[in-house]
């Protein structure tokens, strides 16, 4: 069948503006998008710079946008996105950094972001000469986070990345849980303390887009909530999403409804003189249109003591 | 230029551990990469790494299963070294985060594999190759070990008689740079995209087979090239683990009939059932993995499971899988003593790409992963031992310049008459798989070796189009397949002279094993822009 490939180039070595070239091929119907990539390479156009490695879903190494979605090129069928018509079109991920057509800088991207969060374990001393014995249900769930392979794709989903690119974003928080749920490791605490920084496990906006992303069904989300979760455990609250969560809890708990005033101040931080200067105008100005709650003088709503019940019977059961 | 103790080239699992090894013995080491580490073909494992943790299982058992996996043709010294020293590998792998799969009691699972006469066989559900891989990977970033990648080392250099360091081209910034080194670890993996179709990944091209021999280091057993029987033939090919077969997948011919298969077969024989069946019954043969039961199925065999789907859209809980035997491991490559250590001093060889005796004319299932770490330790260790006691050797500036012209040389951007390095490297593996393949004899060889020629003239002819040097994959391609050629050669000249059939290398024309004459090891090196053949019996 023949198929037109659109594809984005650029190229650093002239003006470096990015454009595209189209290639009409011949390809099987059962071919993916890296058979025809390789074909072109071969015999159209040897220019053309594309990464591949394992040919078979394995590595990760190939990503690409197909059509719009990131995809493997390995084993994405390119019949499945000429429906409409017999074209498709390649693009580099929506937020990397471009070094040549289809190759990005995995480094910025990735690889930089995995090396901050130390990612390694730091082993406990052995218990006996041989294996650590550990319930398989325990391992079960590292193998599979283990089974990431590096993609991408939850990082290409993810929404928080676009806005700020220096986040760590969840495939790198992924690789964290790993060792942080590691019942065979020593330092979970240093390393939290790594993931709370800013670009940590707090600027995470849950929206759920790298699990619907994820070809593995890692959840990486889910895995960022942990790592918050056992933040929380840890006593590791330093970060001021971390107070916002924790005083929003605590005004609830003690009655029944959110203490607006407290939340904003116990937020920056009751020793942060600097950050609290700068509410200053803002309460004035909530104030001056008799909106501004007083902090701490806020009554108890009627059924405030259920609620503490519930809070209190949350708290023994996570522990 | 860059300097350092020891620099390993290839990141794969070999090279990883190597690295560790060395820089934990002290010396200042780097890793230099075609691709990122964690892109390697190790990741490709899947079934599992053997060590006789069982009850009842010994290191000599597990010598015994290996020496008879390796036909005649294994070093009994290096097999009992390796039986001895597994376990304590993959105790140490386990310490350092592998999640391998537990049994009842807590202890590391042992699943029955190939022609283990023992269940010995550790695993991570079917992707072990792949997070054995990256644990090897997080210790290698732990122990602060610089990493190169997406290097492409272009030549070895040598200082008189010794090997002084490398030459690579930055794929990124397009550049030459030397690296001198006082010793230098080989560790890029086999040679076995000679074959098309073969289940390896892209750059599984022999390069560090192809650089020894142009060194003048020797290469041994090349004829050795394992093909693996589960496969999935498409191009690229699907390997579904034998693992399956172990756990109670059967193989069935085109009727639908079992192939009965006797217990303990190594893959050489389960090849040449399956070869003979589809001779036979002219037909194909599939392989019916529904007996294992569709939870086990997706529990253990998860990964194999969402591939085979994807890519041949079968679903291995519904219906059999097509298969035929497909080129899967080099056996042969730089032959290396049990620590490493090739015929040029300073140039070490570990994993895939050395042939130290270990797996003779085949290989155990689930031996490669565990030849990775166990040799892997041993080299880097040995390697750090050698660079501290090797005086500082001079690294001839002049290589550099001499390979910039050689490059571009290469790079003359004219065009070549339409051929290209896929078309040559196409008819190539074709060739392989028909004349050099599974069953060889005399006559195919001969046609073989005449072709291959005119391949070789063909690439002669050839010239690089692409004039960037950033991101130049045409240029790393002809690379590769110029390293391609110069083993598809010596491996047909080797299948050649070898008249006996005898593990991986079965001959129509000589079916017999001939102990009398064969105990032999194959080697070969060049002198003087020849080849010279050379032969040395079995130690042991």
């Amino acid at each position: 069948m023949e198929v037109t490939f659109k594809v984005y180039r650029k190229d650093p070595e002239k003006d470096g503006k990015p454009g595209r070239s189209n290639y009409t091929i011949d390809i099987p119907e059962d071919a993916t998008v890296l058979d025809g990539l390789l074909k072109i390479r071969d015999e159209i156009d040897s220019t053309l710079a594309f990464r591949a490695s394992c040919l078979r879903g394995y590595c990760g190494d190939c990503l690409v946008r197909v059509s719009g979605r990131a995809r493997l090129s390995c084993v994405a069928k390119v019949t499945a996105f000429t429906q409409k018509a017999p074209e498709i079109s390649l693009d580099p991920l929506r937020i990397v950094p471009v070094i040549k057509d289809l190759v990005f800088d995995w480094d910025a991207f990735m690889w930089n972001k995995i090396r901050a969060v130390q990612p390694w374990l730091e082993p406990k001393e052995p218990a006996s000469d041989g294996e650590n014995l550990i319930p398989d249900a325990a391992m079960k769930d590292l193998r599979k986070v283990m089974s990431c392979y590096y993609c991408g794709m939850c990082d290409e989903g993810c929404t928080v990345l676009p806005v700020d690119f220096n986040f760590l974003g969840p495939a790198a928080l992924t690789k964290a849980y790993r060792f942080a749920f590691d019942p065979r490791g020593k330092e979970t605490r240093e390393r939290l303390k790594i993931l709370e920084e800013p670009k940590g496990i707090w600027d995470c906006v849950h929206c759920y887009e790298a699990d619907e992303h994820c070809p593995r069904g890692i959840e990486p989300t889910k895995r960022i909530i942990a790592l918050r979760d056992l933040a929380f455990k840890l006593g590791i609250t330093n970060e001021k999403v971390a107070r916002h969560h924790k005083s929003f809890a605590a005004s609830v708990k003690e009655s029944g409804w959110l203490d607006e005033g407290r939340l904003a101040i116990e937020s920056e931080g009751l020793t942060n003189i600097k950050g609290l200067m700068k509410l200053l105008p803002i309460a004035a100005r909530a104030m001056a249109r008799g909106k501004a709650p007083i902090p701490y003088l806020h009554p108890k709503r009627p059924g405030a003591d259920k609620i503490k019940k519930i809070f209190e019977k949350g708290e023994q059961e996570t522990k | 230029m860059q300097e350092f103790d020891v620099l390993v080239i290839g990141g794969g699992a070999s090279g990883l551990r190597a690295a560790i090894a060395a820089k934990h013995a002290g010396a200042k080491v780097a890793l230099i990469t075609k691709i990122h580490p964690l892109r390697t073909n190790s990741g490709l494992a899947q079934g599992g790494l053997n060590a006789p943790l069982g009850k009842g299982d010994s290191p000599e058992s597990f010598a015994e299963d290996t020496l008879l996996a390796g036909d005649g043709l294994c070093d009994r010294d290096v097999v009992r070294t390796f039986a001895a020293e597994a376990s304590k590998e993959i105790i140490w792998l386990e310490r350092m985060g592998v999640p391998f799969n537990r049994n009842g009691e807590g202890r590391i699972d042992l699943r029955p594999f190939g022609s283990n006469s023992k269940s010995r066989t550790c695993y991570t559900d079917d992707r072990t190759g792949h997070i054995v891989l990256q644990v090897l990977h997080e210790q290698a970033q732990r122990a602060e070990i610089p990493s190169l990648e997406e290097w492409f080392v272009t030549s070895l250099v040598a200082d008189g008689n010794s090997c002084a360091g490398a030459i690579a081209l930055s794929l990124r910034s397009g550049k030459l740079d030397s690296f001198s080194a006082r010793a230098v670890i080989l560790a890029t993996g086999g040679f076995t995209r000679l074959y098309l179709p073969s289940t390896v990944s892209l750059g599984t091209t022999g390069d560090g087979q192809s650089l020894a021999y142009s060194a003048g280091a020797r290469l041994m057993d090349m004829e050795m090239t394992q093909f693996h029987p589960t496969v999935f033939p498409r191009n690229p090919a699907l390997l579904i683990t034998e693992a399956a077969l172990s756990e109670g997948a059967v193989m069935v011919n085109q009727k639908g009939e079992p192939i009965r298969l006797a217990k303990g077969l190594s893959r050489e024989k389960i090849c040449l059932s399956i070869h003979n069946a589809m001779q036979n019954g002219g037909g194909s043969v599939s392989l019916d993995l529904r007996p294992i039961g569709k939870d086990k199925l997706l529990s253990r065999f998860p990964q194999t499971h969402e591939l085979v789907r994807g890519l041949a859209g079968l679903d291995i809980t519904k219906e059999p899988i097509p298969i035929r035997p497909v080129a899967h491991r080099s056996v042969g490559g730089i032959e290396t003593n049990a620590t490493g250590e090739t015929s040029l001093p300073g140039l070490f060889a570990v994993g895939e790409c050395a042939c130290n005796g270990l797996n003779g004319a085949g290989r155990l299932a689930g031996n490669t992963l565990t030849e990775a770490v166990v040799f892997g330790r041993k080299v880097g260790d040995a390697a750090a031992k050698y660079a501290k006691t090797a005086s500082k050797k001079s690294f001839p500036s002049a290589k550099l310049s001499d390979e910039e012209k050689a490059i571009t040389a290469l790079v003359s951007g004219s065009s070549s008459g339409g051929d290209s390095s896929g078309k040559i490297h196409a008819d190539l593996g074709r060739l392989m798989s028909e004349k050099v393949g599974l069953i060889r004899e005399q006559a195919g060889l001969q046609e073989a070796l005449d072709r291959i020629h005119r391949l070789k003239q063909r690439y002669r002819a050839l010239r690089v189009r692409n004039t960037s040097r950033i991101y130049n994959y045409e240029l790393t391609t002809y690379l590769e397949l110029g390293s391609m050629l110069t083993l598809a050669e010596i491996v047909a000249q080797a299948a050649l002279g070898r008249t006996e059939s005898r593990g991986a290398h079965q001959r129509a024309d000589f079916p017999q094993k001939d102990d009398r004459n064969w105990r032999n090891h194959t080697l070969v090196s060049l002198v003087q822009e020849e080849p010279r053949w050379d032969q040395k019996p079995v130690a042991g």
